[in-house]
């Protein structure tokens, strides 16, 4: 049943809310003038400029980046990792180990930034890319786990069999067979703990110090005393990049199906 | 998303009567068959070599986040004492706030839930192109910080800001500024924003899986389009307006960014409340008991819906996303 007129038009009305706050903030940093207004007075890249010779943003900008490296290559092997326990493991309940796969998820960020701190500071590991990066990892990890279990049960065993059966030794075929196979899977869960690592605020408000903060830690400290073209420019900024990564991880394995098939 | 097909029958096993079997059953498949059993113990790898597999990980997991999670019980016991909880539960200031989050969080989530249905409906009921459309505004939002579309808000509901500014200079309505930011309506507006999308997208993928005969055979035997949607689609589209329901309730339980950007003083929602008495309060033990609190409040609703949805349906939403 086709749905009605009203009905299609309240839609796009809540399509337009949805976009619009976006784009309002991606308009104010164009601005020419030293305020957010809207309209956006002129027309000029200065706010980007500013931003981008700015070392305390750059130095931000490094850290974000180092750190959704680093969350996202730990994420994707532990979460491949747990793929294969849950899976495949005779041994292991498939319960228990998805339920710890996933648990992550279930945490509300304010929580697990609780634990991350209370822990990770005493241990020493604070202040740096790598306290953060294993606890975005962490809160990533998840996504990678549930894209290689999918990955995992299209696996034809048999072909396994055939690298065993031709005398490859179990770890091996694990090597050269299994993880080539679910690779493309972990590297797209790899790309969402990318981005979820790049925009988290609230553990990353935990584990930060003065000499190191990310991105969105400086943008949030700034924001709070009000909001600037500047600001606009950072937030225009982590948006393209995170709709980037969105988009690579969307459209990108159709796009690399259709090219495979063409070849 | 179909990836999450895989969480109901494995994270919900414990306490379904069909899960040994199911888990069993989901082990034996890769066997390869029928014969999987016989074929495992002579050609296929030994069962410990994929459990040593996991090992990394597991220990990864261990490490990393369960232990932490375990040194905020400890906290909150120790720190100084058990006394933090009743400390919690006599307060009149954390009573207030627990009232105010959860008046906050089922509002946010009815919000979501009849403004999401229209648009799921819309999504599931429409041309390619009109599908499209919608889809790619909802990815758009979906998939843009959680901090920026703040942020945004912000920048709309100011008191010199985008609304007051429109009010006032160009339709002339009011003289002085409405003010809306550091108010729960500026949090009602940001957090519906922000949780919106979690609600269609399982809204959507419950009304796709309708049969469409199903309601093509309502409207055969006669009844009318509304009767159609109110005795047959409706009732079919109930489990994923639970599933996305039960997410953005959860997840609007311990939100912190948005109710401290646009909300004011008077709330302080319990995500805020730990937060204070880490930063302001040095009460690290009370804010971990608070945090114990909100965790257990979070799967005993999770839990408790598992039950009727599955949770692969409920924490397969947002696949991608995390607030």
């Amino acid at each position: 049943m086709r749905a009605g007129l009203g009905v299609r038009l309240f839609a796009c009305l809540v399509a337009l809310l949805f976009v619009a706050p976006t784009l309002i903030v991606a308009a104010t940093s164009v601005t020419s003038g030293s305020m957010v207004t809207f309209p956006p007075k002129g027309f000029s890249p200065r706010w980007f400029q500013e931003v981008l010779t700015d070392p305390e943003w750059l130095t931000a900008l490094g850290n974000s980046v180092q750190v959704g490296l680093l969350a996202a290559v730990l994420a994707m092997a532990a979460g491949t990792s747990l793929a294969f326990a849950a899976a495949r493991s005779r041994f292991l309940p498939p319960a228990l180990v998805t339920g710890l796969a996933v648990l992550p998820m279930t945490v509300p960020l304010v929580v697990a930034g609780i634990g991350f701190y209370l822990v990770y500071v005493r241990v020493g590991l604070s202040g740096n890319a790598l306290s953060l990066g294993i606890a975005h990892a962490v809160l990533g990890l998840p996504f990678v786990f549930v894209n290689v279990l999918a990955a995992l049960t299209g696996v034809d065993r048999r072909v396994e069999e055939a690298a065993r059966v031709s005398g490859a030794t179990e770890t091996v075929t694990l090597v050269r067979i299994t993880l080539p196979l679910v690779a493309p899977a972990a590297l797209v869960g790899g790309v969402l703990a990318f981005v979820s690592s790049w925009d988290e605020v609230v553990v990353a408000l935990f584990l930060n110090t003065p000499r190191f903060r990310t991105l969105p830690v400086v943008m949030w400290s700034q924001v709070r005393s009000g909001v600037e073209p500047s600001i606009s420019a950072v937030a225009t900024l982590i948006t393209l990049v995170s709709l980037l990564m969105a988009a690579l991880v969307l459209v990108g394995p159709a796009v690399v199906k259709k090219v495979r098939r063409r070849t | 998303m179909s990836a999450l097909s895989q969480i109901p029958s494995r994270a919900s096993s414990p306490g379904t009567q069909a899960s040994p079997a199911a888990a069993s059953d989901g082990r034996a498949g890769h066997g390869g068959g029928p014969g999987g059993g016989r074929a495992r113990a002579g050609r296929l790898p030994r069962p410990d070599f994929w459990s040593g597999a996991g090992l990394p990980g597991l220990a990864f997991v261990v490490a990393a986040f369960v232990v932490p999670m375990a040194v905020v019980v400890v906290k909150s016991l120790t720190d100084p004492s058990p006394e933090n909880y009743a400390a919690i539960f006599t307060s009149s200031v954390y009573q207030r706030s627990v009232v105010d989050t959860l008046e906050m969080a089922l509002t946010v989530t009815v919000l979501c839930l009849l403004i999401g249905y229209p648009y799921a409906y819309a999504m599931a009921r429409s041309g390619a192109a009109m599908r499209t459309f919608l889809m790619v505004a909802l990815m758009l939002a979906f998939w843009t910080s959680l901090l920026v579309r703040t942020y945004a808000w912000q920048i709309v509901l100011n008191d010199t800001g985008i609304v007051n500014t429109a009010l006032r200079d160009w339709l002339g309505l009011t003289s002085a500024p409405i003010h809306m930011i550091r108010t729960p309506f500026a949090v009602y507006v940001g957090m519906v924003h922000v949780l919106l999308p979690y609600a269609v997208l399982a809204l959507f993928a419950q009304l796709r899986s309708i049969d469409p005969d199903v309601e093509r055979a309502a409207r055969v035997m006669g009844a009318r389009p509304w009767r159609v949607f109110a005795r047959v689609t409706l009732p079919l589209s109930l489990p994923g307006a639970v599933a996305g329901g039960v997410l953005v309730f959860v997840l609007a339980l311990g939100f912190y960014i948005t109710p401290q950007l646009l909300g004011g003083a008077r709330q302080v929602y319990v995500g805020q409340a730990i937060m204070q008495q880490i930063e302001q309060f040095l009460k690290p033990g009370v804010g971990a008991a608070m945090a114990v609190l909100l965790f257990l409040a979070v799967l005993a609703v999770l839990g408790l819906a598992a039950r009727f949805v599955g949770l692969g349906r409920i924490l397969g939403v947002g696949m991608g996303r995390r607030r």
